[in-house]
């Protein structure tokens, strides 16, 4: 598991490497600049969260956390940049690549909210994760999608890097909801809301 | 579970509908080799020229078409050399119409949309034509702007958003261009 976290850190060094040293970004302004660092974090973060939801849940809040600022400051540093072309990208006449941000952008806006209402919503367990991981997973899904389907910074050797962190981030995600369809995942945490597997109601 | 698969549905039934450079837009570059400088612009015949009776569909401003649009570009500034930016601006009639401005805007490795741009006059065939640096990307993809802007003229305004690949010498994006009312 630790691995796989160092492998996600890695992967996000490289596209940051990748980024700073880009001839598409020498002449770059700093909004632009901010914006793909921004983005290049966040996509090494989506690699590792799912690989942090077993036994490293406060860390797995805390970048969830993290995720939503990058993406926000991702979003604003590119409004930032060029408006007309920010709003031109984010309506429904947008490019596919963008209308793959926007839903990626919106699901986490979702995933992020249901993390922080867990406790109200009254969910069962297994029902809560399986949303949250699904549209999780959907996240990265769509996000390193549309970042591999842009043309600048990360061509070359971005491509591959950003495909082998979509994979691990979408592997961790395949896993952990396998996990809970077939078990229902008890948790320590969970407070008597999973029965761990085999154990009979009382 | 149905939910969440129905979700997935409604995302990839929307990207599939979706225009892959923005809706409107098309790849009109070319990767020929074409004179970067110099009057000899490549000549492509008209569709249909001087033929009675003969209909040109009206160019319609596309979504995007105005982004970083700003008024009273330089007045046929050179923006550099490798890609011609070129077309020919007609009526509904088919018929080249001379001496109309058109202005160019494009990213390119040493200027912003909104610091390289020009305005061009058609010669007598109707045809405009702006060397520049190539085009790089803007938010995903190079493209190009091509508008006929004046407030006052003869003919309506219209501006047009295309892409190009990274690596194209020319590109060719044609108007036609219906009276203003």
């Amino acid at each position: 598991m630790r691995a796989l976290v160092g492998a996600a850190v890695f992967g996000g060094a490289l596209l940051v490497t990748l980024g700073l040293t880009a001839p598409h970004l020498a002449r770059a302004s700093p909004a632009l600049l901010v914006s793909t660092l921004a983005g290049c974090v966040a996509v090494a973060a989506l690699a590792a969260q799912p690989w942090l939801t077993r036994r490293r849940v406060p860390a797995h809040v805390r970048l969830g956390g993290v995720v939503a600022v990058l993406v926000a400051v991702h979003v604003l540093a590119l409004v930032v940049e060029s408006p007309d072309d920010a709003l031109y990208s984010m309506s429904p006449d947008g490019p596919t690549r963008a209308r793959m941000a926007l839903f990626a952008t919106v699901l986490l806006a979702v995933v992020t909210l249901l993390g922080l209402l867990r406790r109200r919503l009254r969910w069962s367990a297994p029902t809560w994760r399986f949303v949250h991981g699904s549209l999780a997973g959907l996240v990265v899904v769509l996000g390193v999608g549309h970042a591999v389907l842009i043309q600048g910074a990360l061509d070359g050797w971005g491509t591959p890097v950003l495909l082998a962190l979509g994979g691990l981030g979408v592997v961790g995600v395949v896993v952990r909801l396998v996990m809970v369809l077939r078990t229902g995942d008890a948790m320590p945490h969970d407070r008597g809301r999973v029965r761990p597997a085999g154990e009979r109601p009382g | 579970m149905v939910a969440v698969a129905l979700l997935v549905a409604v995302i990839a039934a929307a990207l599939w509908r979706s225009d892959e450079s923005g809706t409107g837009a098309r790849n009109v570059g070319v990767e020929a080799a074409a004179p970067a400088a110099g009057p000899a612009a490549p000549q492509a015949p008209l569709a249909v020229p001087g033929v009675p009776g003969a209909t040109c569909p009206p160019t319609v401003t596309n979504p995007g078409g105005r982004n970083n649009y700003r008024e009273n570009a330089p007045l046929d500034v050179p923006l550099g050399r490798g890609l011609v930016i070129t077309g020919v601006v007609r009526d509904t009639g088919c018929r080249p119409l001379p001496g109309v401005p058109v202005q160019v805007w494009l990213q390119t490795a040493l200027g912003s949309e909104r610091e390289n741009r020009t305005t061009v006059l058609t010669g007598p065939d109707g045809r405009y034509r702006v060397a520049s640096d190539p085009a790089v990307a803007q938010f995903g993809e190079p493209n190009v702007h091509v508008a006929h802007d004046p407030e006052d003229g003869p003919w309506a305004s219209v501006w047009q958003r295309h892409v190009v690949d990274p690596d194209a010498t020319l590109a060719v994006v044609d108007l036609t261009l219906v009276p203003a009312s």
